[in-house]
């Protein structure tokens, strides 16, 4: 009898590890590659942002200097926290942008009407050029660009309504109004698939109820989507912060290969930059986080 | 019964399909204006204020392209025939490699998953462009310079790949699994028969977004191949752009070369889109 199960959890053991085995197995191919071409070179480069690294004939030198490089970009550098600050303040207005802008969309197109599937696709359809090649091409062109603003001269009349300090920023986002129909393709598709999970039953009890679209909007749609409101804000941040095209990571990239800093203090701004991307994310969690909570409290 | 069809289309309806017309012509603007531009004539080019439309359509930017590379040391179709090979090796690599291991992580529990899933989305935020270098001496470590296998290893470990495709598989129902493995099918068997073909969406949109960021990817000509003959179409194209962003000779092949390296990417989009809205929805947020 003892003996017997003692084999029997050998058995399933043997079994487990088999297929804990066989899983692994699967994984392996992937896994490779991620190590070698993800992990590694992410290590190494929080390595080389502590160190001076000079490029040697066969080879580069590395020279500790602890925290020297993340110093420096703060209290040497001219460009780069101005650079920073300023991204950060454009980006911080460009996300609820883009956001309310999809929700505006989806909500619309939500509604019944011919031919809204053409519309979804016609919406979706800049996500899949507005990547790498095709899209700088067109910055290059000048597509990206709006004539009005130019023809208008809204530049003086932003300026007196918002006030000199701000004016940058808000002319910065007006330029890429386009730049944000472009990026919202993604988001309204996640808002449409989120408004597909509020059951049509409760829009007709409140509408028996005596409810307008107007207040059903407030007190159903917008409270059933805060979840999907949180994902499209952070999938936005993302998206914006590891765009090719933006000025900080273009920094980044020419002092790479400048032979005074070099790759060793490119990495430490690379760094900085990303620490400053997950504070923002972890903020935004948070206050999801704690509007979830005093929703579900509450009802 | 039309009658009674167009009836039935209320004021608000009108309204609303006029807006989302106008708003979706003003988002089609910039790919008019690069179809537009490719076919425009010199002295058009440079007229000011711009123009939208073409007058004059020519074909001359394009055999300037052609005459262009043909007078280069590498011939314009040694560049396409690189980009053909290095697309095609990846995607095919790339969703096979990344359905397995999705495959696993959405179905199976072993060692290290947890840890897994956690840097890959980790990995979703950080830009590969900052991390050049370590690549570059891995590449170089491994001697994978002027070779094939270098254009394609680093695109195979895709986090987003991976990302989408267990959002989708794991709604596939395990009760199938289990069926099909009482029914004696193996391991890769229920890879093969069941998970692959369910999974198609899903791999039709990772497919898009690879062959998106393949074709107009210049990191891995740039950095890791030192032959010319062994570079892509996007770096010839991307060569070209930029050496003349201010200059005047050459604009009129850059358009060319734009609309060239635009046109599959409407292609593969036009062929795959009904599947990519489907998983766009099912994936990642149920």
């Amino acid at each position: 009898m003892t003996t017997q199960t003692k084999q029997r959890r050998k058995q399933a053991l043997l079994h487990r590890t088999g297929s804990y085995g066989k899983g692994l197995l699967f994984m392996l191919p992937w896994l490779i590659g991620f190590c070698a071409f993800v992990v590694i070179p992410i290590g190494w480069s929080i390595f080389m942002s502590f160190n001076k690294v000079k490029i040697v004939p066969g080879g580069f030198k590395y020279e500790w200097l602890g925290l020297q490089n993340f110093r420096d970009a703060f209290l040497k550098d001219n460009n780069f926290p101005v650079d920073l600050i300023t991204y950060f303040q454009e980006m911080l207005l460009m996300v609820p942008i883009i956001v309310i802008f999809a929700l505006m969309i989806s909500l619309m197109l939500n509604q019944r009407f011919p031919g809204r599937f053409i519309y979804r696709a016609l919406f979706f359809l800049p996500v899949i050029f507005a990547t790498g090649q095709v899209l700088s091409e067109l910055f290059v062109q000048g597509a990206g660009e709006v004539p009005f603003i130019q023809q208008y001269n809204l530049e003086t009349i932003v300026d007196q309504y918002v006030g000199p300090e701000l004016a940058k920023t808000v002319m910065n986002v007006l330029e890429k109004v386009i730049l944000i129909l472009w990026y919202s393709g993604v988001q309204i598709l996640i808002f449409i698939a989120g408004f597909q999970t509020i059951s049509p039953t409760i829009y007709e009890a409140v509408r028996i109820d005596g409810a307008s679209p107007w207040d059903s909007f407030w007190k159903i749609t917008l409270p059933a989507s805060i979840p999907f409101i949180s994902l499209n804000v952070l999938y936005t941040i993302i998206d914006l912060f590891t765009f090719p095209q933006n000025p900080i990571l273009k920094y980044i990239k020419e002092n790479m290969i400048k032979v005074d800093t070099g790759y060793g203090y490119a990495s430490a701004m690379a760094w900085i930059y990303f620490g400053f991307i997950f504070i923002l994310i972890a903020v935004v969690l948070w206050l999801f986080e704690r509007t979830m909570r005093t929703r579900r409290g509450r009802s | 019964m039309l009658l009674s069809r167009l009836r039935r289309i209320t004021f608000f309806d009108f309204a609303l399909v006029l807006g989302f017309t106008a708003l979706a012509a003003f988002m089609s603007l910039p790919i008019i204006f690069i179809l537009n531009h490719a076919f425009k004539p010199t002295n058009e080019l440079f007229l000011f204020p711009p123009r939208f439309f073409v007058q004059n359509p020519t074909f001359s930017n394009f055999e300037q392209l052609f005459l262009h590379a043909t007078n280069a040391t590498v011939p314009f179709s040694r560049y396409v025939f690189n980009s053909v090979v290095v697309v095609t090796m990846t995607l095919v690599s790339v969703i096979v490699v990344s359905t397995m291991a999705a495959y696993v992580l959405a179905k199976y529990r072993f060692h290290f998953k947890q840890i897994i899933l956690s840097m890959i989305t980790l990995s979703l935020m950080f830009a590969p462009e900052t991390v050049g270098i370590p690549r570059y001496l891995i590449i170089s470590g491994i001697h994978l310079n002027n070779t094939y296998l270098g254009h394609v290893l680093p695109a195979l470990a895709s986090p987003i790949a991976v990302f989408m495709l267990v959002g989708f598989i794991s709604q596939i129902p395990n009760e199938l699994l289990e069926a099909a493995k009482i029914d004696g099918a193996s391991h890769v068997g229920i890879f093969a028969r069941i998970v692959l073909p369910l999974s198609v969406p899903a791999i039709a949109t990772i497919s898009i977004f690879t062959f998106q960021g393949v074709w107009g990817d210049v990191e891995t000509s740039t950095l890791f191949m030192q032959d010319e003959t062994m570079r892509t179409l996007a770096f010839y194209v991307n060569s070209l752009l930029s050496g003349l962003q201010n200059s005047v000779a050459a604009q009129n092949v850059a358009a060319a070369a734009g609309l060239l390296m635009f046109i599959p990417n409407l292609i593969i989009f036009l062929l795959f889109q009904r599947k990519v809205l489907e998983t766009m929805i099912h994936s990642g947020i149920k």
